[in-house]
């Protein structure tokens, strides 16, 4: 059956942050400029708008401010002004605040968001402006004619488990465009094509990625606390004083607007990483974990540390009593300005985690997603006007991210993230180095890709480690394993309940592996690391008579996208499921 | 004037037809309509059809077109089609027509719209509303050049309670075709049934579910044997299905059915909260499991921490005395 086509002018993929500013800002100028009228289509392949957004979040509202100057007036959805910033060194047991918080981490004037409720708001602004918003359709692959890009091709839809074409079938459909826009989030599968079909990484340093885990929590007013202080519920008090004996109503256990972010346990110096607890009205917290993918050991499992983060005393006193209500997992784009691509090309754009335009000494990228995504979408209104979408015609997107806030931000700190490559001590001293300098250096420092780092188990663990293992079937345990009691810690499975995920389970496996691998060198090598990378349980080793065999879970994905990043092989590629699956992030 | 081609199987009218007649009478703005009958003992459908009053009904009876092939249905409707001249030919948006109009439109070499939810203007000239990319667009169509068109109708875009139903009852005009056997390509077998009673889990008082602790398929009996014992129905989590070890309708909890029977007895199922969520429900759980620390026990009214190739075979013999 041949695919049906659709003929627009602008073609956005992704309808998160990047991509629905983009869509919000063409038609603002189609408004503002007239003319022949543009078609703006943008792509997203959770079933509803936001559905797939993860985030802390806290957002820098500066782009905001310039893309739609009354965003309260519209009734943006911003759940608290940020009141209080701390920052803490934990120990095993301990707790150690900074003296003062670090310039990056000064959170005044920024508001806690939920990233899934914003975005939903910025899809019904996109909406407003007359933009075709097609949830529940992914971009498969990219379509080109010699070397430009000419649009999108969604995904086949009603494809059974063995490739066959069940009763509902229908054929991918092609979008052409004379300006694709590819904002498909961190690790995005076309702009990884985009990359390696057009080379758009030469010359930059690879990529560098880590994984964020976050519960969303609801958990009951300590019943006297003193506003602002932080105690627990036998009346140990953490932060703001004594406990108040006359303070009347329950009140939140940590008031809105508190912003707290950790360093040190339950990561080794050599693991770059950290947690973060916010809290957002109606005692919500939202409590999460960032693990860089560069990590060493081969029996590390991020969601372990973030169950480790919990059980710390410190933040076990924030959850106890409460419930987790909302899981997720995704990945971010750590490497900042020196492992940017090429965001420019014959007829297509790339913006948002897509392209990296994240600033991980800040932990925040919203605002350079959108300012990004309203940096194309101006560069790609202009081309068409002229008559030029050829990479020359759009290389004025480039132009303007040099003369914007994104490089002023990104660029001064352009070694930071490489420089925690040599721990945590080195990665600290140096972002204070690079503040005080405005990140002048000679030298840039050199990175590798983060699945490159992870050793062998005889590497890490010497070699009668891995004899003793080898022997056994048994997937080893993970190095940092710690206690699962299903009220604050939980295995994979259950957390996966949580994220909503769900996938029509009649359908190939989305995760395309080359399991020979599997089977034969990983076991002996790495201790098969995709079951204690990936958050969901996707991954799973089941012993048969013939060996161990990979299962594959496929509808437990979260679309974190970690398994594509740090397979120390990478053998897996991440393609994206029948349109309209995944997770349910509601409130997140 | 508008042609509909009804659908029926040995003389049953598919209900679809009243609603692509509503679409034809909208259509014709008035005009009176014509109602072909295929087939080779349609005799009940055209009376009904007939008594309607809402056009001529062709009685197009031919041997060859029983049973229903899409040859034997393009042959003889090229030549009904040839003969009336009808603007617009209306079919139901069902299998059926699926099946055979794209051929036809192709052998005739005229437009064919599918799927059609809206009607403006009359006749040749009226512009058709069609769903595209999974109804998220809708399309306005015009048929392009001349000659009839054929147009076929989304099921339940049209009310069939709408239909003007004539005074009295509309002539039926038997309309000969000819058609070469030899040209029909197809042989159809008998229609399928439906072999095997699907089971119903819903519906089981008893339940007996194993998961992986029954660890391979060969062990599979020991859960049947009990479950036979107790008159229950088989079913699993989802690792067991996933295996294959047994179908996956058999498969309870999140990605599989809920179900809320009397007794849910649980051999070797740990209790993921996918699990659960499938049969938390259920009136008794008794749970068989190696690990006391399984979840299952948290919703368990009754709990054997041990090994179930020891337990159930007691059970079954003990349910047996």
């Amino acid at each position: 059956m041949e695919s049906e086509s659709l003929d627009v002018d602008v073609l956005i993929v992704g309808g998160g942050p990047a991509g629905l500013s983009a869509a919000i800002r063409l038609g603002q100028l189609q408004a503002q400029q007239g003319g022949e009228p543009l078609s703006i289509a943008v792509l997203e392949k959770a079933r509803e708008a936001g559905a797939h957004m993860l985030s802390g979040a806290i957002l820098d509202p500066s782009t905001l401010r310039d893309l739609m100057p009354d965003f309260r007036e519209k009734g943006a959805p911003l759940a608290s002004e940020v009141k209080r910033d701390r920052v803490y060194f934990l120990t095993h047991k301990a707790r150690i605040p900074f003296p003062i918080i670090p310039p990056p981490l000064r959170n005044h004037g920024n508001v806690i968001i939920s990233l899934n409720q914003f975005v939903r708001w910025l899809a019904e602004q996109a909406e407003g402006h007359g933009v075709d918003f097609f949830t529940g359709f992914a971009g498969q692959d990219v379509l080109t004619d010699g070397g430009r890009v000419i649009g999108v091709r969604t995904g086949d839809r009603g494809i059974g488990r063995n490739g066959e074409r069940k009763a509902g079938f229908e054929p991918g459909v092609d979008i052409h465009a004379k300006v694709t826009i590819f904002c498909d989030g961190v690790r995005g599968n076309l702009t990884k094509e985009l990359l390696r079909r057009f080379q758009l990484g030469r010359g930059r340093q690879p990529e560098q990625f880590a994984i964020g885990l976050k519960e969303l929590w609801e958990v009951p007013a300590a019943a006297s606390a003193k506003v602002g202080s932080l105690c627990d519920p036998t009346g140990q008090c953490w932060l703001g004083g004594p406990l108040s004996r006359t303070a009347p109503a329950p009140r939140d256990r940590l008031e809105p607007g508190t912003v707290m972010h950790s360093l040190g346990y339950p990561l080794r110096h050599d693991e770059f990483g950290g947690g973060f607890i916010y809290a957002l009205p109606e005692g919500r917290l939202s409590v999460g974990f960032v693990a860089g993918l560069d990590y060493k050991d081969p029996l590390f499992d991020p969601h372990m540390a973030f169950n480790r983060f919990k059980r710390h005393p410190f933040v076990a006193g924030l959850l106890s009593g409460g419930q987790m209500v909302r899981y997720g997992a995704k990945a971010l784009p750590e490497g900042g300005w020196n492992t940017i691509p090429q965001p420019y090309m014959d007829g297509a754009l790339i913006a948002g985690d897509a392209g990296g335009f994240l600033n991980s000494m800040r932990l925040k990228g919203i605002h350079l997603a959108m300012r990004t995504g309203m940096l194309a979408a101006e560069s790609a209104f202009e081309a068409i006007r002229a008559g030029d979408t050829s990479s020359a015609g759009l290389s004025r997107y480039q132009d303007k991210i040099d003369r914007s806030a994104v490089k002023a931000e990104l660029y001064p700190v352009r070694n930071v993230h490489q420089a925690f490559g040599y721990g945590l001590f080195a990665g600290l001293a140096f972002a204070g180095l690079s503040l005080a300098t405005r990140g002048r250096w000679v030298e840039d420092l050199h990175g590798h890709a983060g699945h490159e780092r992870m050793k062998t188990l005889q590497w890490y663990y010497g070699p009668a480690f891995a004899e003793a293992s080898a022997g056994k079937h048994a997937t080893p345990a993970p190095s940092n394993a710690t206690t699962i009691d299903r009220r604050m810690t939980f295995d994979k499975v259950t957390n996966v309940h949580f994220s909503g995920t769900a996938h029509d389970e009649d359908q190939p496996a989305h995760l395309l592996v080359h399991t020979d691998v599997c089977s034969s060198i990983c076991g002996p090598e790495y201790g098969h690391p995709c079951t204690r990378f990936c958050p969901a349980n996707v991954y799973e080793i089941v012993q048969e008579p013939s060996g161990p065999r990979l299962q594959i879970n496929a509808s437990n994905c979260v679309h974190c996208k970690t398994c594509d990043i740090m397979d120390p092989y990478a053998v897996i590629t991440w393609v994206p499921p029948e349109g309209g699956g995944g997770p349910q992030y509601n409130g997140m | 004037m508008i042609l509909v081609i009804a659908e029926q199987r040995e003389g049953k009218l598919n209900r679809a037809t009243w609603e692509a007649i509503v679409a034809a009478q909208q259509l014709a703005g008035g005009d009176a309509l014509r109602i072909g009958v295929l087939g080779a003992s349609a005799g009940a459908a055209t009376q009904e059809l007939a008594a309607a009053g809402v056009g001529e009904v062709l009685d197009v009876t031919d041997a060859a077109l029983e049973p229903y092939t899409p040859d034997g249905y393009v042959l003889a409707l090229a030549q009904v089609i040839g003969s009336t001249k009808p603007e617009v030919v209306a079919l139901a948006h069902t299998y059926q027509a699926r099946d055979f109009a794209p051929m036809l439109a192709a052998r005739l070499n005229l437009p064919l719209i599918t799927d059609v939810t809206g009607i403006s203007g009359t006749g040749r000239q009226a512009t058709f509303t069609r769903p595209m990319f999974q109804g998220k667009l809708a399309a306005e169509v015009k048929p392009a050049g001349g000659g009839p068109c054929l147009v076929t109708f989304q099921i339940g875009a049209f009310r069939a309670d709408a239909l003007k139903k004539g005074a009295s009852p509309s002539p039926v005009t038997s309309t000969a075709v000819t058609i070469d056997r030899a040209a029909i390509r197809q042989t159809p077998d008998a229609p399928f049934q439906e072999a095997r009673q699907a089971v119903d889990l819903g519906q089981a008082a008893r339940i007996v579910a194993v998961g992986r602790g029954i660890k391979s398929q060969e062990h599979l009996p020991v859960a049947e044997k009990l479950a036979r014992a107790m008159d229950a129905e088989l079913a699993a989590s989802r690792p067991i299905c996933d295996s294959g070890w047994l179908p996956m309708e058999r498969q309870i909890g999140s990605s599989g059915q809920t179900v809320a029977p009397k007794l849910y007895v649980a051999l070797g199922i740990s209790g993921a909260i996918q699990h659960l969520v499938g049969m938390k429900g259920s009136r008794t759980i008794v749970a068989i499991n190696k690990d006391a620390d399984a979840p299952i026990f948290e919703v368990a009214d009754y709990g054997i921490v041990g090994d179930l190739f020891e337990i159930v075979p007691a059970l079954v013999a003990e349910l047996e005395k």
